[in-house]
This record gives structure tokens, C-alpha cells and sequence, in this order.
């Protein structure tokens, strides 16, 4: 009887095992390429890859051997998403170029892109000032890992009720008509680095250089924020914000209610507010690239710079990149996907249909669709050239020393300066002192 | 010194007995329960409770398999080399073109791995006490229960635990794994300059806490002091302006001879009807500079010029004191919903036994009134603090924990402990800090809940008003 049962459980446990053995080894099902775009693009590039898809038959005889997925992701978060879930991550997808230091630390999550034809392409296609960001260092080596495809930068969205064209040339014309009809010149939508642009990026108009150095070349030290001629752009800047009718800073309501209240005569703001400032002023809304500022007597006290010396509102001017996810098992295709997605002609259909500000170089000459006189056309054709004015944010290298500057409180201490409070920066060595801790900031991460 | 050795000997006591029992029950057993203690499932088959054998063993196969195999999940393995890497927390480095070990993943399959062995080792024991019951059952009774018994049994008499089983499943998966998962990277270097599957991250025992204290360079330590003492002058206003603010609006609402009271308490309720952002939002810009309650308090001279009480207020405590008003807008609807259904339940008779004894209006409320409110809503009231300790929305919605204040390491003037983790993790990626705001967050809670609930009438006296 007990050999019996011995014998029934060993049968049993033996089926058993078999049954779960052959359930071992299923191979997983294959995945379609996956492309992450910007939520506003999404149809466009899947009709785009839709015509990759026939020119590849066409091309090489063949399939293309995968399905293609286009999904709409928000640009300014799928750089944290891929880091999050790196294997989640689409094979090719969509950051702003400041992210690529984020997404290259460490190992890389992103692959470097090595075919020589997208590489000649991006060194033809785009401005100087995009290849300088889009190459990073891992491991001591450097790489190109970004195929820039849209830019933006800011630009000055005014009311046209009270502004004409010729008085949005200059601050000083657009604070006579805001003193006349009692009004604030403009509005800021924050008081960040990047929205304090506009002066700490100023550019000398007889010399064609910026004051400012940030990062230049990619070496940490090399920043310098304590030259006479910043000194002498911040105490114009104190001044102006100092004034009742200047510069406005943030406020509780917001800027938007500020314009369309007409509290404020103008705001300095990038594409993505375009809608929002065309909702507050409707067919009031101008557009033109950011002012030049005169500095005068008063302004250059204490330094050795001339009164009369002209400025131009300075910008950051960004672009988003197309990046290679590393390790994707769809590698070999990707390369050539980017080549077309980054091509001039793709750009320009991209700027007729979804409104993306094409990076590429020559766009404002050579794109015919952007000789129209719409609004849409006006404010991209201000964006690149504010192009001349300003430069990428320099701060994706080093993820550290970005977070320092908002942690320490940089952006902060440009406020402190033009508010000046107390009359706490009514001279040029305060000035100076508060200046050079942003500049250790940037070096350092320490004031 | 006596006292002390009993306390140690009754623990090793306590301890040992489960191993005293294991090891009774190998030797006691019968072949079949003895077998159960290398292959589950073999007690009860032999004993012929063929199904119940069958889970058993599924169990332990499943569970050897899982062990052996070590399936991976994004390329990161589980099974028994999920145990090594919980250790090492990963060594491939990679390079440009491979990828490196993804640590934060090797730390999470540690953690699920141990959660499976334990129970599996859990499984395994009621693998053996079944067969040992089997042997005690064909002692007594000369034969087993069958499994459609033992399914009517778990149906009837021990239906709690069938109910029990798939919620405390859930707890473990959905609230104590995540909570060992979180605890256990606040022991990690896991921050942005350690991003998953880019650089390995390492355990740094204590430092993420002394960082929160004693950091040398004070730029984590200065700022958490006094986040933390805000956060809990927030609670602590939050919840007793609140609290008292209902009682007394909840008195008024139920006054005697007061007309039209539903219609009272239909319009304070209507702000709960109302989404809370929606009502934030619109406090937000009703007091907003251009909004229109400044333009009001220059009409009539208050102010002489449009002035920021939330996000930038010149001074911090401008925008506290802005929030905490604002949240009795949204906040003294619910105590004062609690306070009424309290006020109605007084017995009548308290009051008229009170009113012939002579006492006086302000004396009833003092001595009846308020103790009864304060017993039924105590709980109410703890829970209500601690939900104001971890507030998001409010901070989020008005001020996004601003202004700012210099030095702040990323948080501002108005940010409480959990907004601070948001910006921590969810912006900076410094989930090391994060996890270490979480377990003390959890910890103040905790503490608060304990202790004053275990102190109040409502814990001490349960049965006191019944």
C-alpha cells in the first residue's frame, strides 16, 4: 500500500514537471520601431514615415521589415521618461538639446550616430551654434548624438494698439509710449535664467560679442559674468525694472491677464506662448525680434564703457534633436530614418504643417513657405533671427552644475540686482560681488 | 538583573518555537509528511489528497524554476541572481556602446525576490502543517478530508481568510514592497549623477540621513529644518482653524430658531461639491495683482498698489499666512458637516438636565457641547493633521511651494516636506533624498497618530458615549 502511494505521487510529480517544463522558452513577440515626437506632430511624421516606408520598397526592393509606431510624447519630459525605463524607451525620440548631458552621463543611454551621411548632413544643415551642443563626451570621447530638427528662441509679442513698428526697435521707445499712456513696458514669464535672457545674454551692436561668457567650448571654468560692460548692461537693467512704467517681473495673475488687461505693453516669450499672447491681444498682437538698449551716462558709472554704446536683447536659442535610444535591436535603420526626418525638405513641410520652427540654416532664404505674411510666418521668421543674438543653453553638459544654478539661487541673485531692493545694489562693486557668485555658480557650483 | 535574563530567555522562547515545531513535525510525522519537507505537496498526496498535493508541488516548481532560471525583466535578471545583485547593486560599468548594469532595477528585483521566497517559505510551511493535520486526522478520525471539504471549509468556518488573502496579497505587493523598495534606496547614492541603467548606483548607509542633519557643506541640512517646522505650523493651523472654525459655523448653522438652516448648510457644503483645484484656482487669481480683490482694496484705499500674497510675495510669511486662509475656504466645509452631525446627536436631555441645574449658556457648551464634538471628531482630527502633514495639492496649486527664498535647495518658501520630495524626485531626480523625506514624513505621522490617538478620550474611553 505505501509503495503504491510512493509510486502514485512519483507519477504525478513527474507529469507535473513536464507540463511546467514546456510552458519554459516562449519567445517573445516582435516590436514594432518606435518614434516619440512632440504631441503636435504626431500625424505629420506618421504620414512622413508612411512615405519613408514606400521610398525604402522603392529603395531597396524589399519591406521595410518592421512595423513603425509614431507616438506624441511631451518634449521637456522623455528624456526623464527614458531615463525612468530605459528599455521603454523608443528607438529614436525627441529632447530638447539641453537634455543630451542628462541622457550621456555615466554609459550613455542614447547611441552616438556614426553614419557618415548624417553626419555630413548635420555639419551642412544646421547653424554653428547647434553642432556646439549636440556633441557630448562619455567616457573621455567625444560623440555627436543629437540630429537637430526644430528650434525656438524668444521674441518680443506686443500689443500693436499702443506700439507701432518702429518703437518696438529699441526699450527706450517701447518705455516713451508705456510712460505716456501709463502703462509697464513688458512683461516677463518668469524670472529664471532663461527668461532673464534678454540681458544677461546682451550683445554688443558695434562689436557683434556678447559680454557674457557661459561654458564657452564646453570648459567649465570658462565662464565670466563680472566684465564692465555686464556690469554696466545690469545697472540699464536696474534701471528699467527700477522705473514704474519699465520692466514688470512675475506677478500671482500672470502675464497673460497682464497683456490682455493691457497693465503691461508687451511680453518677452517663445513660440510656445504664442497662442496664449494671440488669445490675450487677438489682431493686437505684433511681433518683432527683442529690442536694442542704449546705455547712458548713468548706466555706465564706474565702469570703462561709453555711454551711448548699443545693445541687443540677447537670447537663448534652442533647438530639439532627434536621439538614437542605445542597444536598440532596430540599430541598423535608424540612421537613415533620422537622415530623412532631418532633411531641409521634411523641416519645411514641418513648418507648414504643424508650425515647427525648422533648425535648419537657411531656412528664412531658401524656404519659400516662409516668405508669407502671416503671423505664424512673421513670428518664425523673428525667431531665426533672433538667431543671431543669442546662444543655445550652454547648461546640458553638466547636469550638476545646472541644478546648482537653480538651487543656489542664481536666477535669484539677478533679480536682487535689478530690483535693488534697499538700494542694496545702487553700486557697481555690490553689483560686481553679486555677479561674481553667479559666475562662481556657473563655475562651481558654489557662490 | 533576574528580570532582565527572563525577559531574553522568554524571547529565545518565543523564537525557537516555530523551530521546535518544524523539527516535531519532521520527526513525528509520517513518511509522507517527512517527504513534504523536500518536495511540497508529496505529504498530501500521499495521503491522497491528490488536488491539494498538486498546488503544493506547482508552487515549488514554479518557485525552483523562477530561482533557477532567473528570468530577466529589461534585461536585469530575478531569481537567485536577483539576491547577488541586491548586493553588488550591479558591476558592468558600460560603455557608449553597451549598456551598464541597471541598478535601480537589480535593487527592485532584490526586493520582489525576497517578497516571493517569503512566500514560498510561507507556502511551504502550511505544505508541511497540512500534511502533518492529514497525519493527525487519519490518527483520530482514520481518514482526510477531501478537497471539496477543505474548499467548503475555507467557504464557511475559515471564510475570513479566503477574504483576508487576495487584500493582504495586495497590501504586500502595492504598499509594503514599494515601502521596503523606498527605505532601501534611501541607503543608495540613486540620484541624477546615478541615473538607472547609465551609472551604477551604491549603497552609502547612513549618509543620506547625517545629510539631512549634519551634511558639511549644511546645504541639504539647512534647508530641511525649516521646511520641517513649516510644514508642521502649517498642520497645526491647517487643521484646528479648520477644526474650530467648522464647530463654531456648525453652532451658528444649528442655533435654535435659526430660519432656513438646510439652506445654510447647502451653500457651505457646495464648496465640497466644487473640484478643490477649481476652487484654489480661482482664490488664486481672485487675489491674483490684476485680479479682481485688489482692485477692490485700491478702490477703497486699502492698497495703494497691486501687491503679490501667493508665489510672489515679498515676504514668506505673506504667502503662508495667504494659504492658510485660503484653505479654510476649502477645509471648514467638511468639520463643519462633522460638528453638525455631532451638535444633532446630543442627547436633549444633557441640556435640559443641565439647564435646571442652573447652568449657563457659555458653561452648557463648555461641559456638553464642546466634549461631546471633540470625543466623536478626535479621530476625524488626527486624521485631518496628518493629511494636512502631507498636503499637496494646496502648495502645488497656489504658490508651487514659492516664493523663493536664497539657498533654498530647491525649495521655496511655502514648500511642505512632500512638495519638496516632488521637486526632489520628480525634477532633480535626487530620489536618494527623496526616499529619506518619504521615511521621515512617514515617520512624524506615524509618531503623531500614535500618540495622540492613544491619549485621547476617544481611544481611552471608547464606550463612554454609547
Amino acid at each position: 500500500m505505501r509503495k503504491k502511494k510512493a509510486f502514485r505521487s512519483l507519477a504525478l510529480l513527474m507529469a507535473l514537471c513536464m507540463i511546467v517544463a514546456s510552458f519554459v522558452g516562449c519567445s517573445p513577440k516582435e516590436t514594432p520601431l518606435t518614434i516619440w515626437v512632440g504631441v503636435e506632430s504626431v500625424d505629420f511624421y506618421t504620414a512622413k514615415m508612411a512615405e519613408y516606408v514606400e521610398n525604402y520598397k522603392v529603395k531597396t526592393g524589399k519591406a521595410f521589415p518592421y512595423l513603425i509606431s509614431v507616438q506624441g510624447v511631451d518634449t521637456g519630459s522623455a528624456a526623464a521618461k527614458v531615463l525612468d525605463d530605459l528599455d521603454a524607451g523608443a528607438d529614436i525620440f525627441t529632447i530638447a538639446h539641453d537634455n543630451l548631458g542628462k541622457l550621456t552621463a555615466g554609459a550613455s543611454a542614447i547611441a552616438p550616430i556614426r553614419s557618415e551621411a548624417l553626419l555630413a548632413q548635420i555639419n551642412a544643415d544646421n547653424p554653428e551654434t547647434f553642432l556646439n551642443v549636440i556633441d557630448m563626451s562619455v567616457q573621455g570621447t567625444k560623440y555627436t548624438f543629437g540630429v537637430p530638427y526644430i528650434a525656438q528662441s524668444l521674441v518680443l509679442m506686443y500689443n500693436k494698439k499702443y506700439l507701432t513698428e518702429e518703437d518696438v526697435k529699441t526699450w527706450e521707445g517701447i518705455l516713451a509710449v508705456a510712460k505716456k499712456n501709463n502703462k509697464q513696458s513688458v512683461s516677463l514669464m518668469g524670472a529664471d535664467g532663461f527668461n532673464n535672457s534678454f540681458l544677461t545674454l546682451a550683445i554688443n551692436e558695434s562689436t557683434g560679442k556678447m559680454p557674457a561668457i557661459i561654458y564657452e567650448g564646453g570648459e567649465t571654468d570658462n565662464c565670466l559674468f563680472t566684465s564692465d560692460e555686464t556690469v554696466a548692461i545690469m545697472q540699464w537693467g536696474q534701471r528699467f525694472f527700477t522705473d514704474k512704467n519699465g520692466g514688470k517681473m512675475p506677478t500671482d495673475s500672470g502675464w497673460e491677464i497682464e497683456l490682455r488687461d493691457e497693465v503691461s505693453l508687451s511680453l518677452i516669450g517663445g513660440a510656445w506662448k504664442f497662442n496664449a499672447a494671440k488669445a490675450a491681444l487677438g489682431d493686437n498682437l505684433g511681433i518683432a525680434v527683442l529690442p536694442s538698449f542704449t546705455l547712458t551716462a548713468e548706466d555706465v558709472k564706474g565702469t570703462n564703457i561709453k555711454a551711448g554704446t548699443v545693445y541687443r536683447s540677447g537670447s537663448f536659442t534652442d533647438c530639439k534633436v532627434f536621439v538614437m535610444k542605445k542597444g536598440s535591436n532596430k540599430a541598423e535603420y535608424l540612421e537613415d530614418i533620422l537622415l530623412f526626418l532631418s532633411s531641409k525638405e521634411v523641416q519645411e513641410q514641418s513648418f507648414i504643417e504643424c508650425a515647427n520652427l525648422p533648425a535648419y540654416k537657411n531656412a528664412a532664404t531658401e524656404f519659400s513657405s516662409m516668405q508669407a505674411d502671416n503671423l505664424e510666418t512673421v513670428l518664425a521668421a523673428k525667431q531665426l533671427e533672433m538667431f543671431n543674438y543669442g546662444i543655445p543653453q550652454p547648461f546640458g553638459f553638466s547636469t550638476t552644475l545646472n541644478f546648482y544654478y537653480y538651487s543656489k539661487g542664481a536666477p535669484d541673485l539677478i533679480r536682487e540686482i535689478l530690483e535693488n531692493k534697499e538700494s542694496l545694489f545702487g553700486t557697481t562693486d555690490a553689483i560686481r560681488t553679486q555677479l561674481k557668485s553667479i559666475e562662481n555658480i556657473w563655475k562651481t557650483g558654489e557662490r | 538583573m533576574d528580570k532582565n535574563n527572563n525577559g531574553i530567555a522568554r524571547f529565545l522562547k518565543k523564537i525557537s518555537k516555530p523551530f521546535i515545531r518544524f523539527y516535531n513535525r519532521f520527526m513525528d510525522g509520517s513518511l509522507g509528511t517527512k517527504m513534504s519537507h523536500f518536495v511540497m505537496g508529496s505529504g498530501n498526496v500521499y495521503h491522497g489528497q491528490i488536488i491539494k498535493g498538486l498546488i503544493y508541488f506547482t508552487i515549488q516548481a514554479g518557485y525552483a524554476l523562477f530561482m533557477i532560471t532567473c528570468p530577466k525583466v529589461n534585461n536585469t535578471p530575478l531569481g537567485y541572481k536577483a539576491f547577488i545583485n541586491l548586493i553588488t547593486l550591479g558591476t558592468e560599468e558600460g560603455d557608449i556602446f553597451t549598456p551598464a548594469d541597471n541598478s535601480m532595477l537589480m535593487l527592485l528585483f532584490g526586493v520582489v525576490t525576497i517578497g516571493i521566497t517569503l512566500m514560498y517559505l510561507f507556502a511551504y510551511n502550511s505544505n508541511i502543517k497540512s500534511s502533518y493535520k492529514a497525519d493527525q486526522d487519519i490518527k483520530n478520525y482514520g481518514k482526510v478530508t477531501s478537497f471539496k471539504q477543505d474548499a467548503k471549509e475555507m467557504l464557511g468556518n475559515r471564510f475570513y481568510i479566503t477574504m483576508l488573502t487576495p487584500a493582504a496579497l495586495g497590501a504586500v505587493v502595492f504598499t509594503l514592497l514599494p515601502t521596503i523598495f523606498m527605505i532601501l534606496i534611501s541607503f543608495t547614492n540613486y540620484d541624477k549623477e546615478h541615473q538607472a541603467g547609465l551609472k551604477l548606483f551604491d549603497w552609502v548607509g547612513f549618509n543620506n540621513f547625517t545629510a539631512f542633519f549634519t551634511n558639511p557643506t549644511g546645504e541639504i541640512a539647512a534647508r530641511f529644518l525649516p521646511v520641517l517646522a513649516w510644514t508642521l505650523i502649517w498642520a497645526f493651523f491647517a487643521t484646528f482653524l479648520n477644526y474650530y472654525g467648522g464647530i463654531l459655523l456648525a453652532l451658528l448653522i444649528n442655533r435654535k430658531g435659526l430660519k432656513g438652516k438646510k439652506i445654510f448648510r447647502a451653500i457651505f457644503v457646495l464648496t465640497i461639491a466644487i473640484p478643490q483645484f477649481v476652487s484654489l484656482l480661482a482664490m488664486r487669481n481672485l487675489i491674483g495683482e490684476y485680479g479682481p480683490m485688489q482692485k477692490i482694496l485700491m478702490d477703497i484705499g486699502i492698497l495703494s498698489e497691486p501687491m503679490s500674497f501667493l508665489a510672489n510675495a515679498t515676504n514668506v510669511w505673506t504667502a503662508r499666512i495667504a494659504i492658510i486662509l485660503i484653505n479654510l475656504w476649502v477645509g471648514i466645509p467638511y468639520s463643519m458637516l462633522l460638528a453638525s452631525g455631532a451638535i444633532m446627536n446630543i442627547p436633549e436631555s444633557l441640556y435640559e438636565a443641565a439647564r435646571i441645574d442652573g447652568a449657563k449658556k457659555f458653561t452648557i457648551l463648555r461641559k456638553i457641547t464642546m466634549p461631546y464634538i471633540v470625543f466623536i471628531t478626535t479621530p476625524y482630527l488626527i486624521s485631518s493633521f496628518v493629511g494636512n502633514i502631507t498636503s499637496f495639492n494646496i502648495i502645488y496649486l497656489l504658490t508651487n511651494g514659492n516664493p523663493k527664498v536664497t539657498g533654498g535647495y530647491i525649495a521655496g518658501g511655502t514648500d511642505l516636506l512632500v512638495t519638496w520630495l516632488y521637486k526632489l524626485t520628480i525634477d532633480e531626480q535626487q530620489y536618494n533624498l527623496g526616499a529619506v523625506i518619504g521615511i521621515l514624513t512617514f515617520l512624524i505621522t506615524s509618531i503623531v497618530t500614535l500618540v495622540t490617538y492613544r491619549r485621547s478620550k476617544s481611544y481611552k474611553e471608547e464606550d463612554a458615549f454609547q
